[in-house]
């Protein structure tokens, strides 16, 4: 698996060995289950007919799960629908509508970054109403059938147990996918309308630059009305066209009417508030003070260790390699964006960010042209160019493409140029921004990943509600959820990579009031906790590799963040890595419903 | 010529456990039963006998403790017999929300029956069970006796060989039972077969060709019902167009014979049939009341023998017009 959202692999070369590791899991289950289930008839009515029996029911799941009919699956995906309309799931429709509006009344256009505020609270909404009208739906339904017995008169016809699961899956797939589209759809609405804007711009806010130079007579700057807390800087030349500064990382159109004394100065609607770029990755590696090769910097201490530092005005360098950069993607040069950290030891001049340096360096050649010195931007994105046309430190002109990339591949360097300041960077923090996505486009694919999400609650609600009652179902359905969404952290558990032990030498812990790091008392008690943790452990492992990982499918950006958030493209290999791994799960679980399900005494 | 064997039973045992495995029932003690094609069927016993037990394990609702229960040959898991059968249950487990078209249109759909077929099954099936009326009314607002009815209609969606019914009297009334049993007599009339268990024992009698009795999960009695139900010590003439001196020279020839006369008199007709003809009666003309026969205002006394022959006559002209009812469709009551 791959370690971070920049070290993507392409897809033909993650297909093969995903397919090649799903099948073998899938069959390990699958062998589990045929053995568990021999030895339970066994217990019943020995081994001879525990196999005869096992392989009865291996040949008929065969034929089961092969023909099924789509004209029968067809028609119970059609009452699975009519019964969720019945249960007047859209009510949370209903729902869905008055968050919106309390939000609306909430949310601050004017805070720093409101598309991302918008876009969250409306990605995050969406999607925990969906997961739990998702869970709500599936975990209930079978249990209420098989209870009234509505489900004998569908099963004493030639219905396969395979096209009842698989009907009541996509019935409530349908009927989430309408919700979805619908709250999609008002969801953009609410961002589009909650971010726009304007501003008034008047001749008496504009006054003519100070100290114009000759080649800018009559030049005026100003700024615009305050709207959403925030002001834009205008400067407008003689032949009236205008140009709005970025503020709070958006800028506007400016359109110039009239002339003279009745000059009327129009701003247009925002404009770079909802992005989705697609960015270029390279591959970070660091130079320490004394100019020697380290993976990663040093720590300063903070716990999140995301980024490592560099010291500044010394040799200590974070190099970004990026491999693929073609003319013809690029002609005007890279347009390069960064969000690195700054970690001040003194003071400074507080008022201005920290200097750091950009160098284009050739990896083959060696040679290193020093592009820019900017001060460093804390805490937003720093927009940086490499110009095509690069002044070489003996005073020439060199090309970009000529003399500094080979192969495709092209080094640049960052360094701290204030002295006991740091810089702090990780691999996605500066990247190359090749293009922008349509933002409509990455919405949307937000939504699919919602929508797979929704697709996998299904699923193992309506496998869980094969065998178990329906309250019980919900509560195994919102388990494998949240297991699945921390699968991480169970895994790390599993593997005793967590400090304070597993969970009954937790339960110790917390009961005898101790911390994480502190030592049990040795004696039977904690080598008894110890031993059972050992197995728990095992089975934590698991569930761990088995849940899938929900928190993929909302898409989020290297630092965890929504990627639509943002303003990042989703990559269409992550997409399709997403649907594959859901698809890859659906398998198995109307495999095990249909199992479960065919097992089942039905009558009481 | 024994015809095909439908439905077949060996050995079927069930027993309830609970949790634990422990036993808590013995609904079925190896039970060996046999239905053959063109034949109806009844199970017969007491609240508890597995009579409804022996249904579901046929149906696959139930698995065997041991046993094999088998439809058409086949084990009674397999899904592919369900092609052939239609199953009325005791409540008709039918989805609520649907109306009466919606439901069958699914079920015809569950079969894999074609976009035309369906329809037109569906509106004849409709008709034929009498709620034509009511068939854009969602499930949830039928009585019970028109869910039956609809129940009834799904189970013969797909023109089923074999029709399982449990207890398909049960809460209906004499109306409605007079029409489930000539529906269950006239679908046997068309080549069908049909188990159903019941523990009402006249609509099992007037219905059934073999019976089972079912006591404790054990078979106590099997066979067809005129051969278990024979008298045979006495004889049961019906003769029409008899004089008193007629009756009295049969008299004479049973005592000559040796014979005793046990009884000699006017058949009853059962109150259901007076009933059933009663009401279709006021169905066809309503309004019209009861009135006494009226006696004949004749001058002439009335000889105890005058007034004999009277009821005589009017009783069998009840008799005939019975028998003719019984023999013409419905609804086509001849007019005096």
């Amino acid at each position: 698996m791959y370690t971070s959202l920049t070290d993507v692999p392409p897809l033909s070369q993650w297909l093969a060995w995903a397919l090649f590791s799903w099948l073998l899991v899938v069959l390990c289950l699958a062998a589990a289950g045929v053995l568990i289930g021999w030895l339970v008839a066994t217990l019943r009515g020995g081994p001879v007919s525990a196999t005869r029996a096992t392989l009865r029911a291996l040949a008929d799941a065969a034929l089961d799960l092969t023909h099924i009919s789509p004209r029968r699956t067809a028609a119970l995906t059609g009452l699975t629908i009519k019964e969720s309309i019945r249960r007047r799931v859209v009510v949370v429709f209903a729902v869905f509508v008055l968050i919106l509006l309390f939000a609306g009344w909430f949310l601050d256009p004017g805070s720093t970054d409101p598309a991302r505020l918008y876009l969250s609270v409306v990605l995050t909404t969406t999607s925990y109403l969906m997961l739990l009208l998702a869970l709500f739906l599936s975990a209930l339904s079978l249990p209420a059938d098989i209870k009234n017995r509505t489900l004998h008169t569908v099963v004493t016809k030639p219905v396969r147990r395979s096209e009842i699961v698989l009907g009541r899956i996509l019935g409530f797939a349908a009927v989430g996918t309408c919700l979805l589209a619908v709250m999609g759809v008002i969801s953009y609405a609410f961002v589009v309308r909650g971010l726009t804007h304007t501003h008034e711009l008047t001749t008496a806010d504009l006054q003519p630059v100070e100290g114009a130079a000759a080649d800018r007579p009559h030049a005026l700057e100003g700024r615009t009305s305050q709207v959403h807390r925030h002001r834009h800087k205008v400067t407008v030349n003689s032949s009236g066209v205008g140009r709005v500064e970025t503020e709070q990382g958006h800028w506007h159109e400016l359109s110039t009417q009239g002339s003279g004394d009745r000059v009327t100065y129009r701003l247009g609607p925002p404009q770079g508030m909802l992005l989705a770029r697609v960015p270029i990755y390279g591959k970070l590696r660091f130079k320490n003070s004394t100019g020697q090769d380290l993976e990663k910097g040093i720590s300063v201490g903070d716990e999140w260790t995301y980024r490592s530092y560099i010291e500044g005005a010394t040799l200590a360098s974070a190099i970004w390699t990026f491999s693929g950069i073609r003319e013809k993607d690029f002609p005007e040069g890279l347009p390069v964006e960064l969000t690195i950290e700054v970690f001040r030891t003194h003071k400074g001049e507080i008022e201005k960010g920290v200097p750091g340096s950009l160098s284009v360096r050739n990896p083959r050649s060696g040679r290193m042209v020093e592009v820019r010195l900017f001060p460093a931007k804390k805490f937003a994105t720093d927009v940086q160019f490499i110009p095509r046309v690069l002044e070489t430190p003996e005073g020439r002109k060199g090309d970009l493409f000529q003399d500094m990339v080979s192969d495709g591949q092209v080094e640049i360097w960052l360094r701290c140029a204030a002295a006991q300041q740091y810089f702090g960077a990780a691999q996605a923090d500066l990247y190359l921004r090749a293009r922008d996505a349509p933002f409509w486009l990455n919405f949307a694919k937000s939504y699919l990943g919602i929508w797979l999400q929704m697709l996998l609650v299904i699923g193992f609600g309506v496998m869980f509600s094969t065998f178990l009652s329906g309250p019980i179902a919900m509560l195994a359905t919102a388990g494998a959820l949240l297991g699945g969404m921390y699968s991480e952290f169970l895994g790390e558990l599993a593997h005793h990579k967590v400090i304070g032990g597993g969970p009954v030498e937790s339960m110790i812990r917390m009961v005898g009031q101790q911390n994480v790091v502190s030592e049990l008392e040795p004696g039977l008690r904690t080598t008894a906790a110890q031993m059972t943790d050992k197995v728990l452990e095992v089975g934590l492992g698991v569930v761990s590799a088995i849940l899938p990982d929900f928190g993929r499918f909302s898409f989020p950006d290297p630092e965890g963040r929504l990627a639509v958030a943002t303003g990042f493209d989703i990559a269409p290999d992550v997409l399709i890595q997403c649907v594959l791994h859901a698809l890859g799960f659906m398998v198995p679980l109307v495999v095990a419903g249909y199992f479960f399900l065919k097992k089942r005494e039905l009558s009481q | 010529m024994q015809s095909e064997v439908v439905v077949e039973t060996r050995s079927l045992t069930k027993v309830y456990r609970d949790f634990w495995g422990r036993q808590k029932v013995r609904a079925l003690k190896a039970l060996d039963l046999e239905v053959r094609r063109g034949e109806i069927f009844g199970l017969l016993g007491p609240n508890g006998s597995g009579k409804t037990t022996t249904i579901k394990l046929l149906l696959g609702l139930l698995f065997p403790t041991s046993g094999e229960p088998l439809v058409f040959g086949r084990p009674a898991t397999d899904v592919r017999k369900n092609e052939r059968i239609g199953y009325l249950a005791e409540e008709s487990y039918l989805y609520k929300f649907l109306n009466a078209v919606e439901t069958l249109d699914f079920y015809g759909r569950l079969f894999n029956l074609p976009k035309p077929v369906r329809r037109q099954r569906t509106h004849d099936l409709i008709e034929q069970v009498g709620l034509g009326w009511a068939k854009q009314r969602q499930l949830k607002e039928y009585s019970k006796g028109m869910t039956r009815r609809i129940g009834l209609a799904q189970a013969l969606i797909n023109d089923p060989e074999l029709l399982l019914l449990d207890e398909p009297t049960a809460g209906l009334d004499p109306i409605g039972i007079r029409e489930m049993k000539d529906m269950i007599l006239s679908l046997r009339d068309e080549g069908k077969t049909i188990l159903m268990c019941s523990h009402r024992l006249d609509d099992v009698q007037d219905v059934c060709d073999r019976i089972a009795i079912l006591h404790q999960g054990e078979l106590k009695e099997m066979g067809r019902v005129d051969s278990l139900l024979k008298v045979r010590e006495v004889t049961e003439i019906h003769a029409t167009g008899l004089s008193d001196a007629a009756r009295e020279e049969i008299k004479q020839v049973i005592e000559r014979h040796n014979g005793e006369l046990v009884s000699l008199g006017n058949p009853t007709a059962t109150l259901e049939e007076l009933f059933v003809k009663i009401i279709r009666e006021s169905e066809a003309h309503p309004g019209r009341r009861f009135r006494a026969t009226p006696e004949p205002e004749t001058a002439e006394p009335e000889t105890p023998e005058h007034q004999m022959l009277e009821r005589q006559m009017l009783e069998r002209q009840v008799l005939e017009r019975q028998v003719l009812e019984r023999q013409m469709p419905e609804h086509q009551t001849p007019e005096h």
